[in-house]
């Protein structure tokens, strides 16, 4: 794997720090910059596992229609149109006419076969042949289908007993929603069905409650605002015989086992996997589905509730009214290892003169760029500006040690401790194509980074290399010791100091408005700093690398 | 970071707006062929210019925009049906910034901007591919499938379901929706497309 840099979410740590790297824990609070997002509010990083994620739109994945909230609690969030899964492959269906079609060609396009044809129509899937008349579904029309399955799975018994329940909390979940609405309006993901459902069961089964996070939240305001007794709920349906009825389970399936011939005459987990209600375990009984809805999301963050990611409202479209991504905010780091890049170039500039150019493998590039114990390397962090105001960056490295262990560490890293400067982002830089020059540049660094591997230029190994544009390359080196093993990967904290007043470029219809930083009025510095995972990659122990004459 | 990408001179025309066309490719019917400009297609390349819809006059097949790379022995094949008992060609439009994997097919009628295909697929027929949509290393799409917008479509590789009716047959899962891609996929595919053609450069000894 080729080298990389994460950077840190702090929200699922007790404290600001992140975990040492080597921790398998590690990798959950770190992600890719592209990834996260940035609070204006809060001055913070967050990400996809901290947001508030909220539905902004329901759109069909396959007939794009856009469906109105309304609809989609009726229709049981699938689609109301002719959209069906094939339940045997997910590959979406076609309607087909009973009447042979001229040629194969004709029941490959759902356009053709729907409007001509003679009935009873059935749903076909082009890619596994799968139809639905082996199950029984044909229809007399090719249109509302939908409709008419949807009743089929509203005849299934768990959903009439689902119906039932909801029926049966109804008046409670009237009384509760007028009195508790000021209170729930601070969890807005606690709808009030699931908050009476979960109440109901924190009161039925002891100790539930101190499990299950609605409850945790809301079971404090149960007790003081809400006294209303709810009536025993008679079950039409019991637990664990509701499969016997016409969707297997229980004795009925290992009767059916028992004689089974192949394996494939029982759907996979995958094939079953998706139905609303508990279903048939053979495949031979496996039902089309409507396809399920997708929705457009906007986020949140966590602390300030303010929106953090509004897409427009067109289900299609790929703009956003509210965009605040981190990459806007914080500097994009890239890191490489000049000795393996140097490697890779040798070995592609031969490849490319024996045949065609190629993207270069990620096989080479592993054995290219061995770290191997015991020996010192330098590496490349190249920084990416995205303010259109300079900033002056300083690094420093975190504690690699876990507390209470006297181990000695596996390899030791100098970044350079002086802060460095990073030139501001300007558009044009984006559209300058003369990057030969810049090539150029980075093919001097290596020969000079090769010397420095040796001891001697160590000075210039630490410490700025390039400057460029809104980028600025600086050199650290890892001295491995012999007992390395793993990955070298260490935390880095990153602080960044930014003008906070800079004016806003007018005449700009590319600038995000989170490229200028608030202004307020009077000059003044400000620093931000972050906590960044850095893994060079893979540790080659001494030992296997002494076959090769050094 | 920035590693350039060696090609030899010989083997690469550049056009006047930037397209690189491999001298290895097959471009057939290049009348029907539009691209966009800074538009790489590989060694190996196969563009069916020429299955034109039947019928007088000029037709563009098959047109590709800025800053698309074509890999090595991807197959580009206009979609065909059988409409009321007479066969024919559709055209395929193809957007800005749309990487397709080596040895790729595809057969789509659509494909918008910002789109990464994997390499090893096949995209079927008519398929319809929505703004910055990504399609996994070696999946299925097939015909008539619409991917939406920010959606990563995969197939389940080495993962089959048997038909009960039919044992011997055994048929992939259809590549289907995975996840949402990122808010910030769109930005993403811009900077790689365009620093892939930035990095697509002749060997430095022949300059
Ligand atoms: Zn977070
Ligand atoms: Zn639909
Ligand atoms: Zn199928
Ligand atoms: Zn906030």
């Amino acid at each position: 794997m080729a080298p990389n840099v994460e950077y840190y979410c702090p929200c699922l740590a007790a404290s600001p720090h992140p975990p040492p790297p080597h921790l398998p824990s590690s990798s959950f609070s770190f992600h890719p910059l592209h990834s996260l997002f940035f609070c204006e509010e809060c001055d913070a990083v967050r990400c996809n596992r901290c947001v508030m994620v909220e539905v902004s739109g329901y759109y069909c994945p396959n007939c794009l229609f856009e469906v109105p909230s309304a609809s989609v609690r009726a229709e049981k969030n699938r689609c109301a149109r002719n959209c069906f899964h094939c339940p045997n492959c997910r590959n979406t269906l076609t309607v087909v006419a009973s009447d042979p079609p001229e040629d194969a060609d004709a029941r490959m396009s759902p356009i053709v076969s729907t409007t001509l044809g003679e009935p009873p129509f059935f749903l076909y899937c082009n890619h596994c042949r799968w139809d639905s008349a082996e199950v029984g579904i044909i229809f007399e029309k090719p249109t509302g289908l939908a409709a008419q399955l949807q009743k089929y799975e509203d005849s299934a018994p768990e959903s009439l007993e689902f119906e039932r329940l909801k029926e049966h909390f109804e008046p409670y979940l009237r009384a509760s929603s007028s009195s508790a609405l000021p209170a729930a309006s601070h969890h807005i993901h606690t709808n009030p069905i699931t908050a009476a459902a979960a109440s109901a069961l924190a009161r039925d089964i002891p100790g539930v409650g101190k499990y299950s996070a609605l409850a945790r939240n809301r079971i404090g305001r149960e007790k003081s605002t809400q006294k209303q007794e709810i009536p025993d709920y008679k079950p039409r349906v019991e637990v664990g015989a509701a499969s016997g009825l016409s969707a297997g389970g229980g004795e009925a399936d290992v009767e059916y086992m028992r004689h089974l011939e192949m394996d494939s005459e029982v759907a996979t987990l995958e094939q079953r996997w998706g139905n609303s209600w508990v279903s048939s375990l053979r495949t031979a009984d496996l039902k089309p589905m409507r396809i399920p809805l997708q929705a457009k999301k906007s986020k949140r963050c966590p602390s300030c509730r303010h929106i953090l990611i509004k897409p427009e409202q067109k289900a299609q479209s790929v703009r956003y009214k509210i965009k605040l991504v981190a990459a806007n905010y914080l500097p994009a780091i890239s890191v490489s290892l000049p000795h393996a890049q140097a490697a890779l170039e040798m070995m592609k500039r031969s490849t490319a003169l024996s045949k065609s150019a190629s993207v270069p493998g990620d096989e080479h590039g592993a054995a290219a760029g061995t770290l191997l114990a015991g020996k010192t390397y330098a590496f490349h962090l190249a920084f990416t500006n995205p303010l259109y105001d300079p900033i002056q960056v300083r690094l420093k490295k975190a504690q690699v040690m876990p507390a209470g262990e006297a181990r000695r560490p596996a390899f030791q890293v100098n970044l350079p401790s002086a802060a460095f400067p990073i030139a501001a982002f300007a558009e044009a830089w984006e559209y300058e194509d003369d990057e030969e020059d810049v090539f150029a540049l980075e093919e001097e660094d290596m020969e000079m980074d090769g010397m420095g591997r040796d001891g001697r230029g160590r000075a210039r190994t630490v410490g700025i290399l390039e400057k460029r544009a809104n980028v600025t390359v600086v050199g650290g080196e890892v001295i491995l010791t012999k007992e390395a093993r793993g990955n070298a990967k260490f935390n880095m904290l990153v602080s960044y100091t930014y003008r906070s007043d800079d004016p806003e470029p007018a005449d700009d219809e590319m600038a995000t408005p989170s490229r200028g930083h608030a202004s307020s009025r009077a000059p003044d510095m400000k620093t931000f700093s972050f906590y960044t995972v850095v893994d060079l990659g893979p540790v080659v122990p001494r030992d296997e690398s002494r076959v090769d004459p050094d | 970071m920035d590693m350039p990408i060696y090609y030899t001179r010989a083997e690469y025309i550049e056009t006047d707006t930037g397209n690189k066309v491999s001298r290895r490719a097959t471009i057939a019917g290049p009348q029907n062929i539009i691209l966009g400009g800074k538009t790489i297609i590989s060694s190996g390349a196969i563009i069916r210019g020429d299955l034109r819809r039947t019928g007088p006059g000029h037709a563009v097949v098959i047109s590709l925009g800025r800053y698309c790379l074509i890999g090595e022995g991807c197959v580009m094949r206009p979609p065909y049906k059988t409409y009321r008992g007479n066969f024919n060609y559709y055209p395929m439009k193809i957007g800005d910034h749309v990487h397709v994997g080596a040895n790729t097919i595809v057969e789509a009628a659509t494909i918008g901007n910002h789109v990464e295909i994997g390499k090893n697929c096949v995209i079927g027929k008519f398929t319809i591919i929505k703004d910055c949509a990504k399609i996994a290393d070696n999946t299925v799409i097939p015909p008539n499938t619409v991917v939406p917008a920010l959606a990563l479509f995969a197939g389940s590789p080495g993962k089959h379901s048997v038909r009960a009716v039919n044992e011997d047959m055994k048929v992939t899962f259809a590549g289907q929706y995975v996840e949402d891609l990122p808010e910030s996929t769109q930005e993403m595919a811009e900077a790689y497309t365009k620093q892939y053609y930035t990095r697509f450069q002749p060997l430095p000894n022949e300059r």
